[in-house]
């Protein structure tokens, strides 16, 4: 066999094991990043904000997403509309991406793409 | 010389293989030539992936002999480089019905070797296109997003064939997508999985030069990762 193509051969069954540990691992804290991507999808927008006013907006019955509670400090993670968020004095718009900034804001704002009732369901997937 | 002249030069100068029995294009070109006129935007990459079946893999590799516009690589023998400029690579690959998706094997030839991918399991032939005449056979396009979004995607080589993916959604039909759905019920859990990682790794591709922008997209993108989880969610 071709050198080159048996070593391939060999790094994708390497990755197809590890893949089939991530996903034994997923619903611990293996799974964390996915399920953060996963809230992320979901997000047309991103605004870090203040704790104060992520506290607010869960005040007013918004819920926060589980998967910011997986990660240490834990992040306070809640979707908003985008006329709710134009009333929080300090969001600072972050893209939607894995960024330095996103990762480490400890309080994040997600506006959905649709209606509040589509944002991505919270269940440990 | 634009992209689009150099693939559709690559088409002329490989059809003794693209019009062997059962070949396919199966890469990253699929989406430009599946955009009106072959327009070839979307450019994620300089080759030209040719899908071979391996119960084919005889009469191919009796038209390889034919592609004179090319010759194999010294390093890597399923890799054809042009012998002249203004053409692609031509990469051969293998592809199996009967191999479970998250599995490979390299099908030994002395003349043309192939890496077969499993994932190219969920392949399967679609419309046919004319150009340069030459006849080109394209996957139908719900097979080959999830043959893209079933294999790990790790590193630069990953998240350019997340694009793939993404010029194939950006081209696809609602059938397409009423097909992706169907599909992706088929798939064991484990690769249900892999779907809705490599769809959220998707959602969140920066915007590179000169390739599909994820952006404008996104929105697609989560409502077809919403569609595919359903209203119970997906697997546990």
């Amino acid at each position: 066999m071709n050198p080159l193509m048996e070593r391939r051969l060999r790094q994708l069954r390497s990755r197809v094991l590890v893949r089939s540990w991530e996903y034994r691992q997923r619903q611990h804290a293996r799974g964390a990043w996915f399920r953060l991507r996963r809230v992320l999808t979901f997000a047309a927008e991103a605004y870090i904000v203040s704790p104060d006013d992520a506290r607010q907006l869960v005040a007013e019955g918004r819920r926060p997403e589980p998967a910011g509670d997986e990660f240490e400090p834990p992040k306070l993670i809640v979707f908003a509309t985008r006329e709710r968020v134009a009333r929080l004095r300090g969001a600072r718009p972050v893209p939607v991406r894995l960024t330095r900034d996103l990762l480490a804001a400890t309080c994040l704002v997600l506006v959905p793409f649709v209606t509040p009732a589509s944002r991505g369901r919270t269940r440990r997937v | 010389m634009t992209f689009r002249d150099r693939l559709l030069a690559t088409i002329r100068a490989a059809k003794p293989v693209l019009e062997a029995p059962g070949v396919m294009v199966v890469g990253s070109e699929v989406p430009n030539l599946l955009e009106p006129g072959a327009a070839a935007t979307l450019i994620v990459s300089q080759d030209l992936d040719v899908g071979v079946p391996v119960e084919h893999h005889a009469e191919v590799k009796r038209q390889v002999a034919e592609l004179h516009a090319f010759r194999a690589s010294p390093e890597e023998p399923s890799v054809w480089v042009p012998r002249e400029p203004g053409l692609l690579e031509v990469n051969f690959i293998g592809m199996d019905p009967t191999q479970d998706p998250a599995e490979a094997y390299v099908l030994d030839d002395d003349q043309l070797p192939l890496l077969v991918f499993g994932a190219l399991s969920l392949v399967s032939p679609g419309v046919e296109l004319d150009l340069m005449e030459t006849r080109v056979r394209l996957p139908r396009a719900a097979g080959l997003v999830l043959e893209k979004l079933v294999t790990d995607r790790t590193g630069e080589k990953g998240e350019r064939d997340l694009l793939v993916a993404l010029g194939l959604l950006m081209t696809a039909t609602p059938d397409d997508i009423d097909e992706v759905e169907i599909m992706f019920r088929r798939l064991r859990p484990e690769l249900r999985h892999v779907v809705r990682s490599n769809l959220t790794i998707l959602s969140l591709l920066e915007a590179r030069p000169g390739m599909p922008d994820p952006g404008p997209h996104r929105a697609d993108v989560a409502a077809l990762l919403r569609r595919l989880e359903g209203e119970e969610g997906s697997d546990p």
